[in-house]
């Protein structure tokens, strides 16, 4: 019985407090309706007070709209942003890399550029402001994104450990892929089993998308496309791709000048454990200073018989609006953007995040160093990998082909034509799905 | 009499609504974070679901790709590899350890402190510690190397010398676990009739095979279906410590890591739950297996 009555008696004074909570929430809710944009940013220190001197100066400049910022590691920011796309909460403005973006837009989420929202007339008013950087965001013939970082790799040579070998990086420096293996035997120092000791030069077999850009930048030299435009289909099985996976297998296996078992190239140059290393941008200057290495910038071999006179691969990062967000949000959006392009002088000259454009190229940081040139005459002549949909899945079958014929020494006769057709039933099976959601 | 009835009734309503509100939480916990998933996952291994769009019902589609797909078959391997590799020497070393430790010498509680370190890390920070060690030309080589005069060897960049790796780390950061769980079922036996073999002339090996070992049967079954399971559902390791995760050429590509892979870098939800579902299954059987020679252990 006494029971029965502390039961009523808590049901009772729950419904007053869930009624009084209700009744609150009513009553708080603000007189104009405010947009909230959610903005997420992979993690990069030097950004971060930028972010929100932004962020200050755009909710003060618009009281109508209210920004829910996030900072994500690197590492976890992909899959963060795939599962809050797949529960419905993904943000309204977010930034990703060059190479990804196609499975997003392949998803329908990335929204075509709005230009007013934006604060330019049209496209020509936006992209004539920059001599590059937005090929790697046109889909279907329009813009989905406006970049925030271009940036591209160039060749670093220790000039200390090239003058010990009696070599002078200025004039000695390789022009050509065939040339490269012979220099690099000059600047390595093996021990008696021939093992090196100091490599002369080694690819970055430590991050992943090395493999396509490199690759991606030989054919490109051979005039060719990894992934062809007309056909969508990949290229390696031919004799462009051949002869760029046999270029590998020989750095490795023949000249015996580095291999996949040294993950860390980076770290090896600033360490003084390797002479040359090109995946360095011009975030690598900094580092050098740090690392007290007495550096020079080179360009990136060619092919002796190069059919285009293009650099290492560009990637970029580009600020791209939710197209599942709601009209307001994604004005909004692209409102804030437009600030991030505002300030593109700043978050060179404090993040190091370079964008192509005039007021970036006429800064005091851009020419305090000549390095800084060279590194962007080389951009003029690169071009942007192949974005793909299902890009990781490709990748990890080009990796596995790479693997069997850099570790396995299996011949690239046989792996290349079996690696390649793997590579397109991905490929097509991505494309497959992104139709079937259209 | 008819109102006591009544009263007695509503107290035993009371009763079980009170019990209720107990124990609905706990339920709900469970269902909300152990019943759903699962049976979500069993959902979604029988769609085609990119995270990105809503997930298309498939039926068994997913199920039946996997025995054409070439990637899950070498996953499979990998792991009944690794899970080999992760069940009898973890099963002998940490019976091993434990019969060591069962003994008085001195040291002994330091020492097997020591012994007991690889456990309290998580298996990520112990692959980070490993991939400094596996270093080509790293302090490992440099032990072998002594003996060999071999001065790199790619651990980690070799196909064969990769899987190996894998095994050697896992089966070092948990052999101390098992040993405990071997210390606990020794301790459990009777000293009396570890004396009473000795009274009948049973040397330390007779004993083991005949005394001990029989009586620590329960304890050996657990050891080996821990083990199992355990090893089944590896996957920080292999994502941590090998190239380009699963790589040299997917020869460290085990089925919780295909399960990731699937899911988060190819946006194959669909395939990456079918997997799931089939580690569930093999998981288990094992249990089964297990309950039953228990059984006829009692």
């Amino acid at each position: 019985m006494r029971a029965a009555m502390f039961t009523r008696r808590v049901v009772a004074a729950a419904s007053v407090a869930i009624s009084a909570m209700l009744g609150a929430a009513v009553s708080g809710a603000p007189a104009a309706a405010q947009t909230t944009v959610k903005l997420w940013l992979h993690e990069h220190p030097p950004r971060l007070p930028i972010d929100r001197a932004i962020i200050a100066e755009f909710e003060k400049a618009n009281p109508d709209i209210k920004v829910q910022y996030d900072v994500i590691p690197p590492a976890e920011f992909g899959q963060k942003l795939l599962t809050a796309f797949a529960s419905g909460s993904g943000p309204d403005l977010f930034a990703a890399a060059s190479l990804v973006i196609a499975q997003y837009q392949a998803a329908r989420i990335l929204a075509p550029v709005d230009f007013a929202a934006l604060g330019f007339a049209d496209e020509q008013a936006l992209t004539s402001l920059y001599f590059t950087g937005f090929d790697g965001v046109r889909f279907g013939g329009r813009l989905h994104g406006v970049p925030v970082e271009v940036s591209n790799w160039v060749c670093y040579a220790n000039n200390a450990i090239w003058r010990e070998a009696g070599l002078d990086p200025a004039k000695d420096f390789p022009k050509t892929w065939e040339a490269l293996p012979a220099v690099a035997e000059k600047l390595t120092q093996r021990d008696a089993n021939g093992v090196p000791r100091r490599r002369g030069f080694d690819f970055n077999w430590g991050i992943r998308n090395q493999l396509w850009y490199t690759t991606s930048t030989m054919f490109h030299q051979m005039g060719q496309r990894l992934v062809d435009d007309q056909t969508g289909k990949v290229m390696l099985d031919s004799p462009a791709g051949r002869r760029a996976m046999q270029y590998l297998a020989d750095h490795a296996n023949k000249h015996r000048l580095g291999g996949p078992q040294y993950t860390d190239p980076r770290a090896d140059f600033l360490g003084g454990r390797l002479a040359t290393e090109c995946t360095f941008g011009i975030f690598g200057i900094p580092q050098m200073k740090a690392a007290k290495v007495d550096f020079s910038v080179h360009p990136a071999p060619r092919w002796a018989d190069a059919k285009g006179d293009h650099g290492l691969d560009i990637y970029a990062f580009y600020m791209m609006v939710n197209a599942r967000s709601a009209a307001p949000a994604q004005k909004a959006a692209w409102k804030l953007a437009r600030m991030y392009l505002e300030r593109s002088v700043e978050l060179f000259e404090k993040a190091g995040l370079f964008v192509p454009r005039r007021e970036v190229m006429e800064s005091p940081t851009y020419n305090s160093d000549p390095n800084i040139a060279l590194i962007i005459a080389e951009l003029r002549k690169a071009r942007f990998s192949p974005a793909i949909p299902g890009h990781d899945q490709v990748l990890d079958v080009f990796l596995k082909g790479r693997d069997q014929v850099v570790q396995g020494k299996q011949p690239v006769d046989t792996v290349v034509p079996a690696i390649n057709a793997e590579m397109n039933t991905v490929l097509d099976r991505a494309r497959a799905r992104a139709r079937g959601t259209q | 009499m008819r109102a006591g009835a009544g009263r007695l009734e509503r107290g035993r309503l009371d009763r079980g609504l009170w019990g209720l509100g107990f124990v609905l939480p706990v339920v709900a916990f469970f269902a909300t974070f152990s019943v759903f998933p699962v049976l979500f996952g069993f959902y979604l291994s029988l769609t085609d679901y990119d995270l990105l769009n809503p997930p298309l019902f498939v039926g068994l589609e997913n199920f039946a790709n996997l025995l054409g797909d070439r990637l899950f078959h070498t996953a499979l391997v990998n792991t009944l590899i690794f899970v080999a590799g992760s069940t009898l020497p973890v099963w002998i070393g940490s019976l091993a350890a434990a019969l060591l430790f069962d003994r008085t010498f001195r040291g002994r509680e330091l020492l097997k402190s020591v012994f007991f370190l690889p456990v309290l890390p998580p298996i990520a920070v112990v692959a980070v510690l490993w991939r400094m060690l596996l270093h080509p030309n790293g302090l490992v080589t440099h032990g072998v190397g002594w003996f060999h005069g071999v001065t790199e060897i790619p651990w980690l960049a070799d196909t064969v010398l990769a899987p190996l790796a894998m095994i050697v780390v896992h089966d070092w950061a948990v052999i101390p676990f098992f040993m405990l769980i071997w210390l606990a079922g020794l301790a459990g036996i009777p000293p009396d009739v570890r004396d009473a073999a000795s009274i009948d002339g049973a040397g330390a090996m007779r004993r083991f095979w005949h005394v001990e070992l029989p009586l620590l049967r329960r304890t050996s079954l657990l050891v080996a279906s821990l083990s199992t399971i355990n090893a089944f559902q590896t996957f920080a390791l292999q994502f941590v410590l090998s190239s380009d995760q699963g790589g040299p050429a997917n020869s460290t590509l085990v089925l919780g890591l295909l399960v990731f892979k699937y899911g988060f870098q190819y946006f194959r939800m669909g395939d990456a739950a079918a997997v799931s579902v089939v580690m569930f299954a093999m998981i288990l059987a094992v249990t089964l297996i297990q309950l039953r020679l228990a059984r006829h252990a009692h």
